[in-house]
């Protein structure tokens, strides 16, 4: 597997003078990497950028092995996207529009729709891939848009909001299926998403852009690395109950979350940490090492954007 | 819960060129259109003008002999508007007599003409109106052109592709008829060197094909890629042709031929600078060129440089709409 799945290098773009991405730098390791940023930060255009869709200012890069912009169209047979936009051939069953897409790929038209089924079989579209697109419900239509960014065997698979639009459960086994995908069968994924929970769940690397700039880019596990050492504890109810005491009995702890603390320091002696919430009468949940929570990482990477 | 689930499955074999995609675009639009009762049944309907053409030519052929020739000439002689037909060919009647391969040759050029020039200038009308606005307009409203230009696609062969669908939908109203009259003539005509009189022929009808295909498509892609709603791209369409015969007609009337000379009046007949206000006397006007049904110093330069800058200005429109999309 290459060390890098995409390596692009002061890509600048904008719109009618309006940057939208200004002297972006970034290297795609392989596997999930989860592109964060708020609205207006430039995901979908550094997504269509890297499939040549946009014609970009400034900037170059390899993207698998390829010359980037100048092979992008080349590119563009190895890689597959899922669009944010709700976008479909009008007219077209969902079994056409994903055979149509692989003939596009290049896949001769009896194999394209052999693949095709293939692949509605693994998205989960059971008989409804026999009815027209744009009587698809929202969900369907994001698995519809799954198995068009796959039936050509991409090797890097861009998925923008590919989520939206779904139940939890659907959600879920979308996420799944991500994971099989980059665990399993050794693809690398960008995911663009504004659900953090979604990235904490699947993604190994994040990046997160805002203003058209990178404002972080690291693995998973480094960013959520704590600071400082500590310990991060959750109760059912009642946590400033359980702060203060903590607070009187000589710990350095700050609120984490809804019904989180964090405390800081190392060696901290649990047992302490026991006797305080008895006293308060607050029932500990859980008790773990502590990290930095990724919306808190976003959270201070946009600021000031 | 499945009993068995094969899950994702890697995919290896062999891939056609990056060249050939837009012709994944055409088929698939053509599927779409063939999908559609009321295109297969105005289709079917527009063969009928083709089966009466195919007669005449039949009843010619049978009856294509020196003495039905001589008859052919006297009632041409006699009859005003087949003269003047043959006035505009700038056929003298003289050369036509005792030369049935020479009758066979003027006849069948004006019958195809004929064809082309009426049910199947109409049925182009109608079939482009009713197709050709939907196609790059529906994309636009469904953003389905992002899923063609993820893949790799250039604008310019997206809009080859759906123009494609336009060439195959009146390949079959205008080429397919014409040439297989063609070879029914030769068929059901006695003479065996038939093929030696008329070789141009085929040559004339692809020559004419492409004259309607090209413009027809280029206009009709041009209004789809203007606007999401395919609706105002087909009134557009149809009055483009309408308002164009319409404004053609009233002007022709009003033009007074009085006190000139029956070859001015000849010329004026044929050429007239007001066919560029009128897509379908414009194309007409080339087509009877083609066919040899015009007086040979009628000018035809002028006309075919109209209708290619309307094809380039067509497909410019189309190509630039859809690779202005992508930079919104």
């Amino acid at each position: 597997m290459p060390e890098r799945i995409a390596s692009i290098e002061n890509v600048t773009k904008s719109y009618r003078g309006r940057p939208a991405l200004h002297q972006v730098s970034l290297d795609l390791p392989p596997g999930i990497t989860g592109l964060l940023g708020p609205n207006g930060s430039g995901k979908s255009t550094l997504i269509k950028a890297l499939l040549g869709l946009v014609k970009i200012d400034s900037g170059h890069g390899i993207v698998l092995g390829y010359q980037w912009p100048r092979d992008a169209r080349t590119l563009r047979d190895r890689v597959g996207y899922l669009p944010e936009d709700d976008c479909f051939i009008q007219g077209l069953q969902g079994i056409q529009s994903v055979q149509m897409m692989a003939r596009l790929s290049g896949l001769f038209a009896k194999e394209a729709l052999r693949r095709a089924h293939e692949v509605c079989d693994f998205c989960d579209l059971g008989q409804e891939r026999y009815r027209t697109v744009e009587t698809y419900s929202t969900g369907m239509r994001q698995k519809l848009k799954f198995a068009q960014a796959l039936v050509h065997d991409p090797d890097f698979i861009i998925l923008d909001e590919p989520t939206t639009g779904l139940d939890p459960s659907q959600r879920e086994n979308l996420l799944d299926r991500i994971s099989v995908l980059a665990l399993e069968k050794g693809k690398s994924i960008l995911l663009s998403t504004h659900i953090l929970h979604d990235v904490q769940r699947v993604c190994e690397n994040v990046i997160i852009l805002a203003g058209g700039r990178v404002r972080l880019a690291d693995s998973l596990t480094n960013l959520q690395r704590p600071s400082q050492a500590g310990i991060q504890i959750s109760v059912v109810a009642e946590v400033e109950k359980l702060e203060q005491q903590l607070v009187k009995a000589g710990f350095h702890c700050e609120r984490s979350g809804v019904q989180e603390l964090k405390i800081h320091g190392h060696p901290i002696e649990t047992q302490a940490l026991w006797r305080a919430s008895q006293e308060v009468g607050v029932l500990i949940q859980r008790i773990e090492p502590a990290k930095n929570s990724l919306e808190q990482m976003f959270l201070n990477a946009v600021r000031g954007v | 819960m499945p009993i068995l689930d094969i899950g994702y499955r890697k995919w290896e074999g062999p891939r056609s060129p990056a060249w050939t995609r837009a012709w994944v675009v055409a088929s698939t639009g053509v599927g779409l259109v063939w999908s559609s009762t009321w295109i297969r049944r105005i289709l079917m309907l527009l063969t009928f003008p083709s089966l009466l053409v195919a007669i005449a030519f039949g009843v010619l052929e049978q009856n294509l002999s020196e003495s039905s020739t001589e008859q052919a000439i006297t009632f041409v002689q006699r009859n005003r508007e087949a003269r003047r037909v043959l006035d505009n060919a700038g056929v003298e009647v003289k050369d036509l007599r005792n030369n049935p391969a020479a009758v066979r040759h003027f006849a069948w050029s004006y019958l195809l003409f004929t064809l082309f020039r009426y049910p199947q200038a109409f049925g182009m009308i109608l079939v482009v109106g009713l197709v050709g606005p939907r196609l790059i307009s529906y994309d636009l409203r469904s953003r389905g052109y992002l899923l063609y230009l993820s893949r790799p696609l250039t604008p310019a062969e997206y809009v080859i592709g759906k123009a494609g669908v336009l060439y195959t939908l009146l390949f079959l109203v205008a080429t397919i008829p014409a040439l297989t009259i063609y070879v029914v003539g030769l068929f059901l005509s006695t003479d065996p060197w038939a093929i030696v009189y008329t070789w141009d022929i085929p040559l004339r009808i692809i020559a004419a094909s492409v004259i309607l295909i090209l413009p027809t498509s280029a206009i009709a892609l041009a209004l789809s890629s203007m606007t999401q709603e395919s609706r105002y791209a087909g009134f557009a369409w149809f009055a483009i042709w309408i308002l164009g015969h319409v404004t053609y007609s009233v002007l022709w009337s009003a033009q007074q031929f009085r006190g000139q000379g029956r070859r001015t009046q000849i010329l004026a007949e044929n050429y007239n600078a007001l066919m560029y206000l009128s897509p379908y006397e414009l194309l007409g006007y080339i087509q009877k060129k083609i066919f040899g049904l015009m007086v040979a110093d009628t000018p035809i330069l002028t006309p075919v440089l109209v209708a290619v800058v309307i094809t380039v200005i067509g497909y410019t429109i189309a190509y630039w709409r859809v690779s202005r999309i992508l930079k919104l």
